[in-house]
């Protein structure tokens, strides 16, 4: 078990070097050198010149990559100069924020998605089947931001029940004081994602229900029902934690979307204001974190999986 | 939402029988993927042969006829907030969106199938070293990463081509590199390597060919995941500039006028998206079903 | 109880509507009494599977069914849901093929085999339900049942496994037991021990038997009376001896004809050439994680001979082949093929070397390439060698296998497994090789397929001269074939000498103990050789 883990946590260190590679990379590929990138567009020559020295941009580009490296090991992501912050404290603040959108979409698309997928499996020709297939196939093809306009045109323009921003506050508890106005963000990242999550549940669901356990526990005299939601659902997990470790990346995406449309304080919102103002330290410093999210998340999953199925845990050994 | 992600998690074996009749028949037997092709073929004609039929004015501002509602003035779906008419800016929308889609998604299959299929028969350390880089790209978003570079580039049809092919080739790779894998074990390149053949007849001749299946079904949803990407960052503002536009650029000047009621800003391109990813989605999954053959045993 | 457990009259099940209807069975009626064990025999296609699946109601909606099945006095056919899953398991239990993936991954032996028990027994605590769960594994003959309780699939080996798929059947004593080509996967001293099992279990429990085999010498081995299906009918029914002895049916005959008989025969004249085709010397391969799936093993193939190389999964034989035509290295040792050195030998002497041989793979459905026509599979040794002539030399090699040469335009899934396996053949031989591989090239095969590409095989050995390693776990079959057989077990050489030495007068434990579980297709000497077994 040790030796696949520590090949598993050595993968995820080559992987996370490689990252910082591509970072660096863009960070030297901004026009007008680093300097320019941190310093912004309106930087004097002398400036410039000043900053090279102090920060070694005169040297060789390993050299500098090895500074780089050194700056990341002590948590410093440089300092933003539009909102006259480090990066750190910054993504330090929004990344919890970033985090509850998430986890509640996240949350909420898997309870309706796991019995929606095992269902659609299951399936029998019907209206209300062909209708639920159609309704998901189109989820899947809706672009977020469409979704949450129409969200945001039907529930607080036509049935104005709903706030169309989110909570503007700095805290998490201030996000939940006003949690009307949660509703609509969530339920456009639950939207989303619940398309992706249920079709991947129907193909592993099928694909176990061809499977020769499923015979004998029919020959065994178990339902239908028991079948599916026992003998099945349990050898689904590891999929299901599989695919979460897949969806990571995707899931910052899509927040990232949602929070400009509804004005959601988190990572995503930063990250396009920045985008917007060209501030280069934010921008690099949150594809680092982000990067580095998903790298751990999805080693936490393959570790779960291990833990989760006998199979692999048996392998390992 | 299909950045990515679940089109690894369905990658099913494909194995393509000889007969490429038999698969036409299975495939145009799809109701589903029909009905995509159908879609696919009349937003074509719609987006490159409309404009010679409907003659808009796509350059030029007219402020004095800017708003306005369908129906007025003999524009269809009405005017933009700098009166261009929307029934044209929909067709040379469609023009950006698929022309950098179809571009972006073929340019992303073909390096990430060169890559796995390098990978995966090469095995060892080169496929570790190689799948490791591939895990580094996967882990930066790609609208993140998307973003990030339009900043640094000035955002032109091949430019924004070209970058989302880099950032969308990750996923082709992984799934090549799973069949060249499973491939190069197989019995008959086996066969072949004890007649002699070489590592390179072996990748052209068996392993690329019977990937084939895999690869092209993967096409359509690169290119369908192309088409979305494009459209997210032209509606985070980093897209083509005006007066070229994009549907998401179309759908990112509308989210400024939603409180005003103009659905007709925000409506028409958001459906063209979702149609046409859907066509492409419908064609993906009726490949993959008319590719897909069991042998018979025995 | 009075009465048949198990009657089937005049079954039909057919697949499909309209134009693509497949009558899969037609007519069928048989009966089982309680105690008794018939067999039902047929190759692919016989239907023998469908009719036992329509006993549980487990055919697949896409399936007409039309005819009584009764078991124990009900008609299947009538119950609905709830009354079928009340049957199943409790009155009729079935054991099927693949012991490997018939258990779930994810739940411990334990709790499936308490399962089958608290399915039919209300007020089954779950304590009460392991107890029994034990004591029914120690009835299966599993040692140390208790622990075994805790453990998950992957722990247990095939035979294990297939023990408590049938402690799970028997866990509420089902009137009528199914095994459905129970023993086929398994290897030939398993499949004893579970032949010995079922038998043992009949007279413990006076169960009723239904096993569907296609396997001749196992209905020898445990049938009282034989149903024999052909295309989905039945052909004849009979009392095993009978059948053995005085078949009626054709097909009974054609196919009793085609079961390769382990009899002592006369040994083939062979010159003996003192030219070796195949040397290998101390020969080891050791794969990752230190598994030795050879160990130092030393055999010598002569020129024009046939060697069979015989052992059970696991043994290494596979190895062997591969290694013997330089598709695996081995990790010490050498290998010389007519002569000269194969380990070691790179670029232009490895091509010519290997040129100089042939191998022919078991599956038939992946040792072709589904994306090239059976010419172009055929001729690509020549094309790979720049042999010219192509069109006429891959006609030739179609025709010396008996294949109508015009199949060679068409795909390889459109030739039926017999018809695939010959195209392997003719590919294995378009460089006329002094030496052929054959690892288990009739194994995938139905017996009377296999009959007929096995006479084949030998009579173009006998014109073409080419020596052979012939591997195999079937011991009928290597009785059929060889000058000389070699014995593998766990990597090791146990012994290789004459045929007939090896396998009738073999002095080593292992050898007498495999040749002794393999069964013979005759009921009277299978019993001998039975109690031979049990002497050992």
């Amino acid at each position: 078990m040790t030796r696949f883990l520590a090949k598993r946590f050595g993968q995820a260190v080559v992987v996370i070097f490689f990252v910082t590679v591509i970072v660096f990379l863009l960070l030297h590929s901004v026009p007008g050198g680093p300097a320019h990138g941190i310093l912004g567009p309106k930087a004097s020559p002398q400036a410039i010149a000043e900053f090279n020295r102090v920060h070694g941009f005169d040297k060789s580009l390993l050299q500098q990559y090895w500074a780089y490296l050194d700056e990341l090991f002590h948590g410093d992501l440089g300092q933003s100069y539009t909102l006259n912050q480090s990066v750190a404290s910054l993504i330090g603040q929004r990344i919890p924020k970033t985090l509850v959108l998430t986890g509640m979409s996240t949350l909420l698309a898997l309870v309706i998605a796991i019995p929606l997928g095992v269902w659609q499996a299951r399936r029998r020709k019907g209206l209300t089947d062909y209708a639920v297939t159609t309704v998901v196939f189109v989820g899947y093809a809706t672009p977020v931001f469409f979704l949450a306009l129409v969200l945001v045109i039907v529930f607080t323009q036509k049935l104005p029940i709903l706030p169309a921003q989110a909570p503007q506050t700095q805290s998490i508890a201030g996000l939940f004081a006003d949690s009307r106005a949660l509703i609509l963000p969530v339920l456009a990242g639950t939207f989303a994602t619940v398309a992706a999550f249920s079709r991947y549940m129907r193909s592993a669901v099928l694909d176990n229900l061809a499977e020769d356990y499923v015979r004998t526990a029919r020959a065994k005299g178990a339902s239908e029902r028991r079948v599916v939601w026992l003998h099945i659902m349990r050898n689904s997990l590891t999929p299901i934690i599989a695919m979460l470790g897949y969806y990571l990346p995707v899931l910052f995406s899509g927040a990232l979307v949602i929070e400009s449309v509804f004005n959601y304080p988190g990572m995503g919102l930063l990250f396009w204001n920045a985008a917007q103002t060209s501030d280069y330290p934010i921008l690099l410093g949150a594809v680092l974190v982000i990067a580095l999210a998903t790298v751990i998340g999805s080693l936490l999953a393959d570790v779960l999986q291990a833990f989760v199925d006998p199979r692999v845990r048996g392998a390992i050994k | 939402m299909s950045l990515n992600a679940p089109v690894v998690a369905e990658a099913a074996p494909v194995r393509v029988a000889g007969s490429y009749r038999r698969m036409a028949s299975l495939f145009f037997a799809n109701r589903l993927a029909v009905t995509g092709l159908v879609i696919l073929a009349v937003l074509l004609l719609f987006c490159f042969l409309g404009p010679l039929i409907h003659h808009t004015d796509q350059t030029h501002t007219n402020l004095t006829g800017a708003t306005l509602a369908p129906g007025t003035q003999g524009h269809l779906l009405g005017t933009d907030d700098v009166g261009h008419d929307v029934l044209g800016r929909l067709m040379i929308g469609g023009q950006t969106s698929l022309e950098i889609g179809i571009a972006a998604g073929l340019l992303a299959t073909l390096i990430g199938t060169i890559w796995g299929a390098v990978s995966g028969y090469a095995g060892g350390w080169v496929d570790a070293v190689m799948m490791r880089v591939v895990d580094a790209g996967i882990a930066i978003p790609a609208l993140f990463l998307l973003l990030v570079t339009a900043t640094i580039l000035r955002p032109t049809v091949p430019v924004q081509i070209l970058i989302i092919g880099c950032v969308s080739w990750l996923v082709p790779a992984r799934l090549v590199r799973a069949e060249a894998l499973s491939l190069r074990s197989r019995d008959y390149v086996q066969a072949m390597k004890a007649m002699g053949g070489s590592h390179h007849r072996a990748v052209l001749r068996h392993i690329i060919p019977n990937a084939i299946g895999t690869v092209v079904v993967n096409a359509t949803f690169q290119v369908a995941d192309a088409i979305l990407l494009i459209a997210y960052v032209s509606f985070l503002g980093l897209g083509v500039p005006p007066p070229k536009t994009d549907w998401g650029g179309m759908l990112s000047k509308g989210i400024s006028y939603t409180y005003d009621g103009y659905w007709w800003l925000i409506f028409p391109a958001g459906i063209a998206i979702v149609l046409v990813v859907c066509a492409f989605n419908a064609i993906g999954d009726g490949l993959r079903d008319s590719f897909e053959v069991r042998l018979e045993g025995r | 109880m009075s009465g048949p457990a198990l009657e089937i009259e005049n079954l039909a099940v057919s697949f499909g509507r309209g134009r693509d209807t497949v009558r899969a069975v037609e007519g069928v009626s048989l009966a089982v009494a309680p105690g008794e064990v018939v067999a039902v025999v047929g190759e692919s296609g016989s239907g023998k599977s469908v009719t036992s699946l329509s006993t549980l109601g487990l055919l697949p909606p896409t399936a007409t069914t039309t005819g009584t099945v009764r078991v124990g006095g009900v008609d299947v056919m009538t119950l609905d849901g709830p009354g079928l899953r009340a049957v199943r398991g409790a009155e009729v239990a079935m054991v099927f093929q693949e012991p490997m993936t018939a258990l779930n991954p994810a739940f411990t032996v334990g709790w499936q085999v308490a399962e089958a028990l608290r399915l039919h027994i209300a007020d089954l605590s779950k304590k009460q339900a392991l107890d029994r769960a034990a004591e029914l594994l120690e009835m299966v003959g599993i040692r140390d049942a208790r622990r075994r309780l805790g453990q998950f699939p992957h722990e247990l080996s095939g035979g294990l496994r297939q023990r408590v798929v049938i402690a799970m059947a028997i866990a509420c004593e089902p009137k009528i037991l199914i095994a459905d080509e129970a023993t086929t996967a398994l290897d030939v001293t398993v499949q004893a021990e579970i032949l010995d099992l079922l038998r043992d279990l009949r007279a413990r429990f006076g169960m009723a038997m239904l096993v569907i085999t296609h396997n001749m010498g196992v209905v020898a081995d445990i049938a009282d009376r034989v149903v024999v299906m052909y295309q989905g009918k039945v052909v004849e029914q009979a009392p095993v001896e009978d059948l053995f002895a005085r078949p009626k049916a054709d097909y009974t005959k054609r196919l009793l004809a085609a079961v390769p008989r382990l009899a002592p025969a006369e040994d083939r004249t062979r010159d003996a050439s003192a030219e070796e085709a195949l040397a290998l010397e101390n020969l080891t391969v050791e794969f990752r994680g230190g598994v030795r799936a050879v160990d130092d093993l030393s055999l010598t193939i002569a020129q024009g001979e046939i060697l069979g190389l015989v052992g059970e999964s696991g043994s290494g034989k596979s190895t062997v082949g591969r290694v013997a035509i330089g598709l695996l290295k081995p990790t010490s040792g050498t290998v010389r093929l007519l002569g000269e050195p194969l380990t070691g030998a790179k670029g232009r002497a490895l091509r010519r070397l290997r040129r100089r041989c042939g191998i022919v793979f078991q599956d038939p459905a992946s040792s072709l390439d589904p994306r090239m026509t059976v010419g172009d599979c055929v001729a690509e040794p020549l094309v790979i060698n720049g042999v010219g002539d192509r069109t006429d030399r891959v006609v030739a090699l179609l025709e010396s296998v008996e294949l109508d040469p015009a199949v060679r335009r068409r795909h390889p899934h459109e030739l039926s497994g017999g018809q695939r396996q010959r195209v392997g053949i003719a590919r294995a031989l378009a460089l006329d090789p002094r030496l052929v591989i054959a690892d288990e090239p009739t194994s995938a095969l139905d017996v009377s397929v296999q009959a007929a590409v096995l006479e084949m095989f030998l009579e173009l050995q006998e014109r073409l001269g080419f020596a052979c390693l012939f591997i195999t776990h079937d011991l009928a079959v290597v009785g059929r074939v060889s000058d000389r057989v070699a014995v593998m077990n766990a990597g090791r050489l146990v012994e290789a000498g004459p045929r007939e030495e090896v396998l009738f007068s073999s002095r080593e434990e292992y050898t007498r103990r495999l040749v002794t579980s393999a069964p013979v297709p005759d009921p009277v000497e299978q019993r001998r050789r039975r109690e031979e077994r049990h002497r050992l």
